[in-house]
């Protein structure tokens, strides 16, 4: 067996050292051409989802969100479980496509496109839910700071109100940088198309490029400004989202290892999320030597470290419980494995920790099926570690008179469903509308593109 | 338009005056001319506002939704003694039990809004129970009747006051011309107007006869007052004098007797700074009682050892402690009867540790004529015999209250199945149920609704019951608070009943129509008429006040009572031959059942309030439902588990009723409440709950409510029990204790305190990163005794009344979502079968450093200057951050627009709009609430300080829940205020903060609960 393997070079990105002009037709073919009835039926059931949450929404609307399963103790429930999940899931695409952009690593070209696109839609899927999770979601004007004749102003000491700042800043941030990349694209696009419409919007949108030397100087100047702005971005977003929980004083949601634990976590049902829908992607669109398994492996390797730092988290927040010597603390914590719900707690763990574990073996880093599977294990166990901290700890606070089990309507699980068509149906509109992948980086990163040094 | 000339007078008619033209023009002429907007032909300034007022003003009243809602009627002229957003007191009397405690009714522009106790009365003294205070709702009911109904081919039809008078006085006539009898069944009376009323009824109709029954009277009590005493009056005990109180099932803190005076007394001996004068209460019973509940010592006894027990202590008093004992008796006699009787013995067999009954034999012996013994409503004769024989031995009468007397009082029983056995006989022309509902009330096995058809039936009643829907007339009768009444209260003074509001729905009061009746003619008003010429003629000279009697009368009106003069009679000798015939008529072994009064419905006419379904059972915080309660063992025997359905049959009877498992209550014991399972009871009460009467036996009734010979299996069948509360089992090691070991609770025993070893737990060195916030001038505050308070929930119910509270009903409370902005809390610690139970009184804390207030994205709560943490309900979103981060949970959300999704928008029915307090805004679907400290009170009063030119005082202000906890447990005021009662209890060294280590500052002290017991016994 030959392990003298040279580690300097790297291995090549895009396999088979494809022409730049079929580069440009592999991506731009889903746009050029006619969908395909699968696609229809694809988009029937995301649209079918995102009806059934949209009723549910508007039962929701109309009666009152007592229609939803939440109570007393358990003020927040369902609706912010979505919320973590679908910002979490939105923070792979920032750092594939800003971190690993200044890191360098060029892996990322394949899919940074298709990545940022996922953040945006989770997060405007995300968005939704502490609008509509209000008593009174008519009213959600007042969470924003807009000057009133009234003279009310909002409180800058809730953390809600830095999630709207955290969040809305980076649903901005992220569309800017996914939008200044498309650029170059749409440029491309608009000098392929036939069609008289398409090419006025795509000259409208290209902003006049034309691959000039200038333009591309400028372009890589703001791209490298905008992902220094935006990595600091995806390590604010889920820390002020999870002082919503840790700025309280309820035992389970009042410690400091949240940021981190949150970031590793999103970060973690990020990638999962990233790698299942490229898995469907690359196959439909035979565009597997673009985004290569070796794109894939890597990403499963980020999903094993840091589902080991959310394993990590979990194991030291006992730890601090039983060393803080809180019995309040102890007691949510003893209370989340033995207690009722113990079932969502084992859930998270075996999805979270022990599954990923499989990935240390590299045939099942280098399996797509098996890897799909523990890719959706991996966002359904993060789905429970959210429902673990929001739900479990409100049952059981300080006052045994008032504890009390919360259990999820139809509707709660109708608005849950809606989220996810309301994601894929962006996603699929997507497939369709913009090349899924970053044309004109992919060209820059095939073998014998870069000047050569002989 | 010159040419003809306008003109007002005469002397503008020949006037050429300048001044004429002036006014038929109205504008002068530049003025006008000038401005005609046809001729501007810029957009000057004032074409563009003319322009743009037209503008705003059609498109304003284009978009005005405004309906026409009829007349609106200012006060020009005023009603007398009516001021607009001034509430007006009236002083009348309660009449939903039997009791008839003094009431003020609090009267806003007219309407009734709040009830509270009259301070003025001799015997409640200010204070009244839940069910009083939430009579409120059914003055309001919409589903109260509104004509008389008539029925015919078993349907019932309106028909008109006149013709239904007409009807009903031709039976009358019919019935007393042939002959038979007239048979008017009512609860006791204790009104003299009325008493008189009946009189001449009866000389008017001389067949007329008068039953006199009460669901869940205390027969047993009776027969055994007459056997001992020769009269079936018994009296109460006045338990303010009394050291050492033992208990056998009696509920007299809870729902027996004069209840709202005995918690009074009771409490008065539980003042921590006093605590060499604690009574102390020992508390044997099956049932786990309120009362049980508060004594020191709780013993679980099944209600088939009572008779060993009182039996033995009888033995051991007469045996060995009867050279102490200063009554004389004939103490041959009873130990004829007791000396089979072994103290020691008795101990041995039900697992009673001896010493304590030794104790407790000692400490009745050494207070003689200081202490009582009293049983339950619910044992049978010979028990209360034995009670009485103790009592009578330890000199206990001394502590007896002579009482008065109902004018008519209860029959016996048997008389009721006489009753039937003349309408069989057809020796009945007419029955009249006079505010009562006996087909629900009477065991079924009497056959009471047999009845019915063979006779005319005449039903008087508010609202749909079960003896209405059988009748052949029903009348609709005018609410207590639209009544007229005089009463005997139970010191022997007279009460007064007034009006407060016209009949809302025309209804005639149900004593009108009897005088209607005696006079040919139904007039209205005419009892108020009746009773000040009864009182002119009777009470006046009685009474001889020395003024006029339109001064008297007008002076009693407004304190609600006077005092009578005339004396009470006073008690005889017991006759100790009784005790030849005493023989324990319950038999043990097999499974036992409990009936016993319910704390919340009254008779079964309650079970149609919302406020009091919604009020969690005392003990288990069970709401909407009543169920067996059965303890942990047996349901482990019989399979069950809470909510499991168990089938119970006695003597071929069944029922099925749902299990709840109840810590303290001993094996193979089933305690059922009473006055639930109605089939009409209304919209809000039918199907509630389960009627355990289908298993008791008429005959046997009045000899108490326990069953020996009962069976239970169970069904397979579930059922959801509403409790606003999880629960946990004792043995459940995980949550065992919490509430002690979290500090939440903290007790100790008044040795322990006598003795300085007691201590309260107060954090230390707490230190916080906000900086304090000084505060100056009234800062309010409030201190809860945990000594004095026993958990009975009239503070919740006032709260529900005084701040517009929403029902839910059941299907919310099973979610968790009950509205109630103060509540009480029920720890057990302790074993499983023989629990500790502590009451804490739970509402806003009202924080200094708040930690809802910095959480909310909107600052909708935030914190007033003088201390009081409130919610700005129009700002509020609806995030519901505030509650997840109130430690306290104390919040309450409403997640649906609750008067709406109540029962088919059963609150937004007219009359019910009437109810509300309109100091208090009725909130919307999707806001937060909670407790304000009743921040309108509050207001209330500066303004009146104001008014008056002085500084608002903490003394100023009562809380709804202050004013009605029975024994003064809340006191509320201005924690700067050096010399206020306030100021004294939030320095106590027994008071404490809960939850005191988060540093959230909370305004709510709780005082530690004391308990009267050994230190070496507490578990």
């Amino acid at each position: 067996m030959n392990i003298e393997i040279d580690y300097t070079v790297e291995p090549e990105v895009v396999k088979n050292q494809p022409s730049h002009s079929s580069v440009n037709d592999a991506i731009a073919a889903p746009l050029e051409t006619k969908p395909s009835i699968k696609y229809y039926i694809a988009l029937g059931i995301s649209g079918s989802l995102l009806l059934t949450g949209a009723i549910c929404l508007g039962f929701s609307f109309y009666y009152g969100v007592g229609l939803w399963g939440n109570n007393q103790p358990v003020g927040w429930a369902i609706p912010i479980v979505n919320f973590v999940f679908w910002v979490g899931i939105g923070h792979a695409g920032t750092l594939i496509s800003a971190i690993l952009f200044l890191f360098r690593q060029r892996w990322r070209t394949g899919i940074a496109r298709f990545a940022e696109a996922m953040t945006i839609f989770a997060v405007i899927t995300a968005g939704l839910f502490p609008l509509i999770h209000t008593g009174r979601p008519w009213l959600a004007g007042y969470l924003f700071p807009l000057p009133n004749q009234h003279h009310l102003w909002v409180n800058f000491t809730s953390p809600l109100i830095w999630d709207v700042f955290a969040v809305s800043t980076y649903l901005t941030v992220s569309f800017v940088f996914w939008y200044v990349g498309l650029i170059p694209d749409l440029a491309i696009l608009r000098d392929r198309t036939q069609s008289k419409v398409k090419k006025i919007i795509y000259s409208i949108f290209s902003l006049g490029w034309r691959h000039s030397n200038r333009h591309w100087h400028h372009y890589e100047m703001l791209y490298l400004i905008l992902a220094g702005f935006a990595t600091p971005l995806v390590l604010s977003v889920h820390t002020i989202v999870s002082f919503d929980f840790a700025v309280s004083i309820v035992p389970g949601w009042h410690t400091t290892i949240f940021p981190p634990y949150f970031v590793a976590g999103a970060i973690f049902s990020g990638f999962a999320m990233v790698q299942n829908v490229l898995i469907v992607v690359r196959k439909i669109f035979h565009i597997e030597h673009i985004i290569s398994l070796d794109t894939l492996e890597k990403m499963n390797k980020v999903m094993l470290a840091t589902g080991m730092m959310v394993g990590y988290a979990y194991g030291v927040e006992f730890f601090i419980a039983w060393y803080s010597g809180n019995p309040l603390e102890s007691f949510v914590f003893f209370n989340r494995v033995f207690g009722n719900y113990a079932w969502a707690y084992w859930i998270m763990v075996s999805c979270n920790v022990i599954f990923t574990q499989l990935f240390w073996f590299k045939k099942i880093r280098r399996n797509i099926p098996i890897m799909f599977v523990i890719g959706v294990l991996v966002n359904v166990g993060m789905w429970f570690e959210r429902f673990v901290i929001v739900i479990s700890t409100l049952s059981k606070d300080f006052l045994p008179s008032s504890w009390g089990y919360y259990k999820p309507t139809l509707v709660d699980i109708g608005i849950l469903l809606g989220s996810f068509g309301l994601f894929f149906t962006l996603v699929i509109l997507f497939i369709r509308a913009l090349p899924v992948v970053s044309i004109s980086e992919v060209k820059a990163v095939i073998k014998g593109s870069q000047p050569q040094h002989h | 338009m010159n040419d003809k000339k306008y003109w007002k007078y005469f002397e503008n008619f020949n006037s050429e005056d300048r001044n004429l033209e002036l006014k038929q023009q109205e504008f002068s002429e530049k003025v006008t001319e000038e401005f005609r907007i046809e001729n501007l032909n810029t957009l000057s300034r004032r074409k563009f506002l003319a322009l743009s007022t037209a503008t705003l003003a059609i498109t304003t009243t284009a978009c005005n939704d405004y309906r026409d809602k009829g007349a609106i009627v200012p006060y020009n002229k005023k009603p007398e003694n009516v001021l607009p957003g001034i509430a007006n007191y009236y002083a009348s009397t309660c009449t939903a039990c039997s009791h008839r405690c003094g009431i003020l009714i609090k009267t806003r522009e007219g309407r009734p809004i709040k009830v509270d106790g009259n301070p003025d009365h001799p015997v409640s003294k200010g204070k009244i129970c839940s069910v009083g205070q939430a009579n409120i709702l059914n003055l309001y009911s919409p589903e109260r009747y509104k004509k008389p109904l008539k029925k015919s081919g078993g349907k019932f039809s309106e028909i008109e006051w006149q013709s239904a008078f007409n009807e009903i006085l031709q039976i009358f006539k019919r019935a007393n011309a042939s002959g038979k009898e007239i048979a008017l069944i009512t609860n006791p009376i204790y009104s003299p107007s009325f008493f008189a009323v009946l009189n001449r009824l009866q000389q008017n109709y001389p067949t007329t006869k008068i039953y006199v029954y009460e669901y869940f009277g205390e027969y047993a009590k009776a027969i055994a007052w007459e056997k001992c005493y020769g009269t079936p009056n018994f009296a109460d005990y006045d338990f303010s004098k009394a050291k050492v109180i033992v208990a056998i099932e009696s509920n007299f803190l809870g729902n027996e007797g004069n209840f709202v005076r005995n918690v009074r007394e009771f409490a008065q001996n539980r003042n921590v700074d006093n605590p060499q004068h604690f009574s102390r209460f020992y508390s044997f019973e099956t049932d786990l009682t309120l009362t049980g509940a508060n004594a020191d010592y709780r013993i679980p006894l099944p209600a088939s050892k009572h008779f060993g027990l009182l039996a033995s202590v009888l033995n051991e008093i007469v045996t060995n402690h009867s050279h102490k004992l200063t009554s004389n008796f004939p103490k041959e006699q009873l130990l004829q009867f007791s000396r089979n009787f072994n103290l020691h013995q008795f101990a041995k067999e039900n697992g009673i540790n001896p010493s304590l009954l030794t104790q407790m034999i000692q400490e009745l012996v050494a207070n003689q004529g200081k202490s009582v013994i009293i049983s339950g409503a619910t044992l049978p004769v010979e028990i209360h015999i034995l009670t009485n024989l103790l009592n009578e031995i330890l000199g206990n009468n001394v502590l007896l209250r002579s009482k008065a007397q109902p004018l008519i009082g209860l029959n016996k029983l048997e008389d009721f199945g006489e009753l039937v056995r003349k309408v069989n006989d057809d020796k009945i022309g007419l029955l009249v149920n006079f505010d009562v509902n006996p087909v629900f009330h009477f065991p079924k096995d009497l056959g009471f609704e047999m009845v019915f058809a063979k006779v005319p039936v005449v039903t008087f009643t508010e609202s749909e019951t079960e003896t209405a829907m059988l009748s052949n007339f029903v009348i609709p009768i005018s609410h207590n608070f639209e009544s007229w009444g005089d009463w005997i209260t139970s010191d022997g003074d007279y009460s007064t009943q007034q009006p407060v509001i016209e009949p809302l729905f025309g209804t005639y009061q149900k004593e009108d129509f009897i005088l209607g009746i005696i006079e040919g003619q139904l007039i209205r008003d005419e009892y108020h008429k009746f009773i000040m010429s009864y009182w002119r003629s009777e009470i006046y000279p009685n009474v001889n006040p020395g003024v006029d009697f339109e001064v008297f009368w007008h002076s009693v009106l407004h304190d609600g009572v006077v005092n009578s003069p005339a004396a009470l009679s006073s008690l005889s000798k017991l006759n100790y031959d009784v005790v030849k015939e005493l023989t324990p008529s319950i038999s043990s072994g097999g499974w036992l059942l409990l009936l016993k009064k319910s704390y919340n419905n009254g008779d079964g006419k309650y079970l149609n309030n919302g406020w009091l379904n919604e009020l969690p059972h005392p003990i288990t915080k069970v709401t909407w439902d009543n169920y067996v309660a059965i303890s942990e063992p047996s349901a482990k025997a019989l399979e069950v588990n809470n909510g499991d359905i168990l089938e119970i049959t006695r003597n071929g009877k069944k029922l099925e009723i749902p299990v709840f498992i109840v810590p303290g209550i001993p094996n193979n014991c089933l305690v059922i409440e009473t006055g639930f399972g109605r089939k009409n009871a209304g919209v809000i009460g039918n199907g509630v709950g389960f009627d355990p009467m289908v298993l008791a036996d008429f005959a046997t009734v009045s000899n108490g409510y326990v069953f020996s010979d009962v069976k239970a299996r169970q069904t397979g069948k579930h059922y959801e029990l509403a409790s606003t509360v999880e629960h946990h089992s004792l043995n459940d090691t995980f949550v065992k204790d919490l509430s002690k070991t979290r500090r939440i609770v903290q007790e100790g025993t008044v040795e322990e305190f006598l003795d300085g070893k007691f201590k309260i737990h107060r954090a230390e060195d707490l230190r916080s990163i906000i900086p304090e916030i000084k505060y100056s001038g009234v800062k309010w505050a409030m201190v809860i005794d945990m000594n004095k308070c026993i958990g009975c929930g009239d503070c919740v119910t006032a709260c529900n009344v005084e701040n517009n509270v929403p029902v839910v009903g059941k299907e919310q409370v099973l979610r968790g979502r009950e509205m109630q902005w103060i509540r009480i809390d029920t720890y057990f610690s302790g074993s499983q079968n023989n629990p500790s139970i502590s009451f804490q009184t739970m509402l806003c804390q009202h924080c200094d450093d708040a930690p809802c207030e910095n959480v909310c994205p909107v600052v909708a709560t935030n914190h007033s200057p003088d201390g009081l943490n409130q919610m700005v309900y129009n700002r509020c979103v609806g995030t519901r951050y505030c509650s997840n981060n109130c430690p306290f949970k104390v919040r309450r959300f409403n997640f649906y627009d609750y008067r709406d999704h109540f029962a088919n928008g059963f609150f937004y029915q007219d009359s019910l709009k009437l109810m509300q307090n309109p100091e208090v805004t009725v909130r919307s679907r999707g806001v937060m609430e909670k407790c304000t400290f009743c921040v309108q009170r509050i207001s209330e009063a500066r303004q009146k300080a104001t008014e008056d030119g002085r500084p608002l005082k903490g003394t100023d202000v009562k809380t709804a829940c202050q004013e009605a906890c029975p024994t003064e447990a809340i006191v509320f005021g201005d924690m700067h205020d050096k010399d206020s009662e306030l100021y004294y209890w939030r320095n106590h060294k027994l008071g404490y903060y809960v939850l005191e280590e988060l540093n959230v500052k909370p305004n709510v002290t709780y005082i530690s609960r004391l308990r009267n017991k050994n230190s070496e016994d507490i578990s």
